[in-house]
């Protein structure tokens, strides 16, 4: 796609060469449903003997029960682990181990997935395991018992790392610890899920119809793989699928400020503001603003924070969509000493994106960022027909992906600021920080009323 | 699963010195065990290396220096580190209004620091003189501000649409790399050659800033905290016992005109092999190259030699009190990648951690229960000098690292008593050979383990070769290995353990409900 925008309209020194547009249209691939409802994604390529797959599961782990948070995870990473039918758990690892091929199981907020990738010699064997472990998993007891004893050990870590802490923290507290979209899962929800239940959601969830299976590599056509894919999946019966119903989100829109005490080299700060829904038009200029604000090193959070004020290694924004409402982060690591300056600034760069509009050539950068580097989402063919597979699997229509580039160019000053004014209410805005309060150079009370949380 | 000679990180094989290209005259790779890569080499010694790639109209290149932490000077560790933070500050006409005024206003700032450093470093600093002093400084970063063009160098390749664009500096190398839509190749030769013929460090002081941020960051990850524990105390003598990101005192105490003296150093194209992956044509990257980068001066390096290791004597245990969950980290000597003892010890550290049906794993996390993880590398933290064999863990409460050790010691004793299996050794190379094959997918990780490879060790085929290598190791020679390197005189294991607090003895602190 050339576009007039493409070429950067930022001032080049004289030395440097004219540069054209972009000219980049991702390949289709071919889509195909089989009888059971398995929609396939296909893109061949011979240049390496590898095929790699993976599958979109409708599921995540957005559908645990509030009691058992993490039956999702331990079902998905116990397809494989745990054995099927046909194969036992060690004949499993010892045959896709032998053959450098691997098959992987496991499940994000949103979306389970199952990953396939073999050489081409093997791929009759791999597809067979990958296939059983999908359609007829055993869960086997003993690896039932080491897969809990590791996501036990796994909580007891969860703050080993601040940084990360801090955002999953933040996030629990903006969304609430009973909302699926801030919970996390607890020893007790953990050794509450038993095998029959993870049998009983493998059962509703697992199923062809519930399925996008994305396939790429090196395979003589596509109608030899869709044959290798009828054989393996074809008899794999629909079911009639159940999801919960997700209780709405509830956003306090009144500036909240939450602190972890720590006695840590950095004190982490999150800031959280009400996002986008899934598919609202609007996430267009907002992927511009965020770039502007803090999507690189030359944006505006990283050239004051960082580079003109030498006070974080890491300072960033963004914006992530949700069914409900998603949400938009700003992140920031400093001194404990320097923590109020460094959120003052954070603040004062979200007031300034409301208040003025951005020069035009702030956002053209921006924009030209964004179309300029699109290319770079399919370096592969798999990642590109990956890509394909997830848009259908998150509800975008079929173009999306060819017009996104379009979308994103239409973004100027004006929508800019009217995102900003739109999403962002800094004065508002929920604050989060872990760290060392004796520290910090002024105390967080002046930056609105402070819950003190403690560490779990 | 990764090539088991890059189980550790920043880290490429080296090897012998084959294979290199003649100045002037490219070379194409036709052995069909290779991929097709075209060498070639600028009469001032910048090697290339360019592998033609099509399937999406993108490129990725990487500049890689052999100059690493392990060629600073003591006092000033972590130099190589700031370095490359500032090759992204621009040159003499990226980021800078007018140079010639700049260049000024930049002096001012040095003497200022330099002054303020002497203040803050003498035995009885005068705290009021040093505020003075940093005052002073301001002013002057203030005065040079006003001719600067802020960030303009990031903006560029924000614009033209960059992906990955950054560098990473190790004990051994540091390397540049960007990807790039494909038509953009001319405009990153003529910015590059700039940026490295040319640096200017301006806003230096700042850019110091926030690389002490991020030493502190890392002072606040267990996992890092961990690791310059162990490479600290394990090493006596060798430099590779500094810190890649330096000593914070040391941190404190560099200056621009130290910057500038380590690049004049080391910075040559002599010391230099690019890579370039990608939607390109061969020939037209030589030309380019010619033309933006033949003028680089060619200057002698130094020699390298550092005090090298001494013969380890003792066993070190090191108990590390931070209030984060237990694990252990630990090391061995090893002989060097030149040693042909390397080969063993590859297959050794296979033979613990490949996978599931790796002896760590089936041992150590399924049979016993004992490691939430358990991992072991050959060579640690780099490849140009003797390093560490090392392996890291985890207990699962309640077990204790102390009984987690001595479960880690019985199965490397077992590499001796229970040589590895025909089974276990052609599992390994199959993965060896498979991850070669995959390894082509990318264009930048292929171009970073190319530059690596000849760069370091020689020879850009080295992977290839060191599989061929690996193949050659028989069960016994494995454990002749173990024997002799892995064993208790010739470690330093890190235990990393909560604060003491109230407690009298570390097992009670081990188990979780002390953490809740």
């Amino acid at each position: 796609m050339s576009l007039p925008s493409a070429a950067p309209a930022f001032a080049l020194p004289p030395s440097l060469p004219e540069l054209a547009a972009v000219d980049f249209k991702p390949p289709k691939g071919e889509r195909v449903v089989l009888d059971n409802g398995m929609v396939v994604y296909l893109m061949r390529d011979n240049t390496l003997p590898v095929v790699h797959m993976t599958a979109y599961i409708r599921t995540g782990k957005l559908n645990d029960p509030l009691e058992k948070i993490g039956l999702g995870e331990l079902t998905a990473g116990l397809l494989k682990d745990g054995g099927t039918l046909k194969y036992r758990p060690d004949e499993i690892d010892k045959t896709l181990e032998f053959l450098a091929a691997s098959v992987d199981t496991h499940i994000g907020i949103e979306e389970a997935r199952a990953d396939l990738t073999s050489l081409k010699k093997d791929l009759d064997t791999v597809l067979d395991i990958y296939a059983e472990v999908l359609m007829r998993p055993a869960f086997s007891p003993d690896k039932v018992n080491l897969r809990r004893t590791e996501t036990l050990e796994m909580i007891r870590r969860r703050n080993d790392n601040p940084g990360r802490a801090a955002v999953r923290e933040a996030l629990r507290s903006f969304y609430g610890p009973a909302h699926p979209y801030g919970w996390r899962s607890e020893e007790a929800t953990v050794k509450a899920v038993t095998i029959e239940d993870m049998r009983a959601y493998h059962a509703n969830y697992y199923r062809p119809n519930n399925i996008i299976l994305a396939v790429a590599g090196d395979f003589a056509s596509y109608e030899e793989m869709i044959a290798k894919l009828k054989a393996k999946f074809g008899a794999w019966p629909r079911g009639k699928v159940k999801f919960p119903v997700i209780p709405p989100v509830q956003i306090r829109d009144k500036r909240q400020v939450f602190h972890m005490e720590k006695d840590i080299a950095q004190a982490y700060i999150v800031i959280l503001q009400k996002g986008l829904k899934r598919h609202d038009p609007l996430e267009y200029p907002l992927t511009v603003t965020n770039e502007i604000l803090g999507g690189g090193l030359s944006s505006r959070l990283a050239s004051e924070i960082r580079s003109r004020q030498g006070l974080a290694y890491t300072v960033y924004s963004y914006s992530a969509k949700k069914p409900d409402l998603g949400y938009s982060l700003a992140y920031c690591g400093t001194n404990p000493a320097t923590t109020a300056r460094a959120l003052t600034e954070m603040l004062r760069q979200y007031a300034l994106l409301t208040r003025e509009a951005c020069p035009a050539e702030e956002v053209a950068r921006a924009r030209d960022s964004i179309v300029n580097s699109f290319v770079f989402r399919f370096p592969t063919p798999f990642e590109l027909i990956t890509e394909r597979a997830s848009f259908e699997y998150y509800g975008y229509t079929a173009d999306y992906l060819d017009n996104y580039v379009e979308n994103i160019a239409r973004t100027d000053s004006k929508s800019v600021l009217e995102t900003s004014q739109n999403l962002f209410k800094p004065e508002d805005a929920m604050i989060f920080v872990i760290g060392n309060s004796k520290k910090f150079d002024k105390p967080l009370s002046g930056f609105g009323p402070v819950t003190e949380l403690k560490e779990d | 699963m990764k090539k088991t000679t890059k189980s550790s990180p920043h880290k490429a094989p080296c090897g012998t010195g084959a294979g290199k290209s003649v100045p002037g005259s490219p070379s194409t790779e036709t052995d069909p065990k290779y991929p097709p890569v075209v060498s070639y080499t600028l009469k001032n010694g910048l090697k290339l290396l360019i592998l033609e790639k099509n399937f999406v109209p993108t490129v990725s290149f990487t500049m890689l220096f052999k100059v690493g932490n392990v060629d600073g000077q003591q006092g000033k560790t972590g130099l190589a580190h700031l370095f490359e933070h500032m090759a992204f500050k621009g040159t003499q006409t990226i980021n800078s209004a007018d140079y010639s005024r700049e260049k000024v206003a930049l002096d001012s700032v040095e003497e200022a620091a330099k002054e303020l450093i002497a203040e803050e470093s003498s035995e009885t600093p005068d705290l009021k003189r040093a505020q003075g002093l940093r005052n002073k400084l301001a002013e002057a970063e203030k005065e040079a501000d006003k001719l600067i063009v802020k960030d303009e160098y990031l903006k560029l390749y924000t614009a033209l649409g960059e992906n990955g664009l950054n560098a990473m500096t190790s004990t051994d190398y540091t390397g540049y790399v960007v990807s790039l839509p494909s038509n953009r190749l001319m405009a990153w030769m003529a910015i590059e050659s700039d940026r490295f013929k040319n640096p200017v460090l301006r806003e230096f002081y700042r850019e110091r800033s926030v690389v002490m941020e991020e030493r502190r960051m890392g002072e606040a990850d267990p996992g890092r905290l961990m690791w310059e524990t162990l490479i600290s105390n394990a090493f006596t003598a060798h430099p590779y016992r500094n810190p890649t990101i330096g000593w914070m005192d040391d941190i404190t105490r560099l200056t621009r005109t130290d910057a500038e003296e380590f690049y004049r150093t080391f910075y040559v194209p002599n010391n230099a092999t690019l890579s370039v992956v990608g939607d390109v044509n061969s020939s037209e990257v030589i030309k380019l190259a010619e033309k933006y980068f033949g003028d680089w001066k060619y200057r002698e390096l130094p020699a390298r030699t550092y005090t090298k290791e001494p013969p380890q004597r003792a066993e070190k245990l090191v108990n590390l009190f931070f209030k984060a969950q237990p694990a252990v980290r630990m090391g061995f000597k090893n002989p060097g990648m030149n040693h042909p003892d390397i080969y063993p010890l590859i297959m050794a550290s296979e033979v613990l951690t490949n996978g599931k049906t790796g002896r760590f794993y089936r041992n150590l996390v399924e049979g016993r229960q004992l490691a939430l993880y358990a991992a072991a590398g050959a060579s640690t933290p780099g490849n140009r000098y003797p390093s560490l064999f090392v392996i890291v863990s985890a207990p699962n409460a309640p077990h204790t690292v102390e009984e987690l050790d001595a479960a880690i010691m019985a199965e490397v004793k077992k590499l001796e008593t229970e040589p590895p299996t025909q089974w276990e050794l052609d599992k390994i190379l199959n993965n060896y050979q498979a991850e070669m094959i995959k390894q082509l997918e990318s264009n930048s990780g292929l171009g970073m383990s190319l530059a690596q490879n000849e760069q370091l060790m020689g020879d850009w085929r080295y992977d290839w070769k060191a599989g061929e290598e690996l193949k050659k190791v028989k069960p016994g020679d494995i454990s002749r290995a173990a024997a002799k390197y892995l064993t208790r005189d010739n470690r330093t294991v890190v235990f990393l353990k909560a604060p003491a607090g109230k407690k009298k003895d570390g097992l009670k602190n081990q188990s979780p409900q002390e953490h809740r």
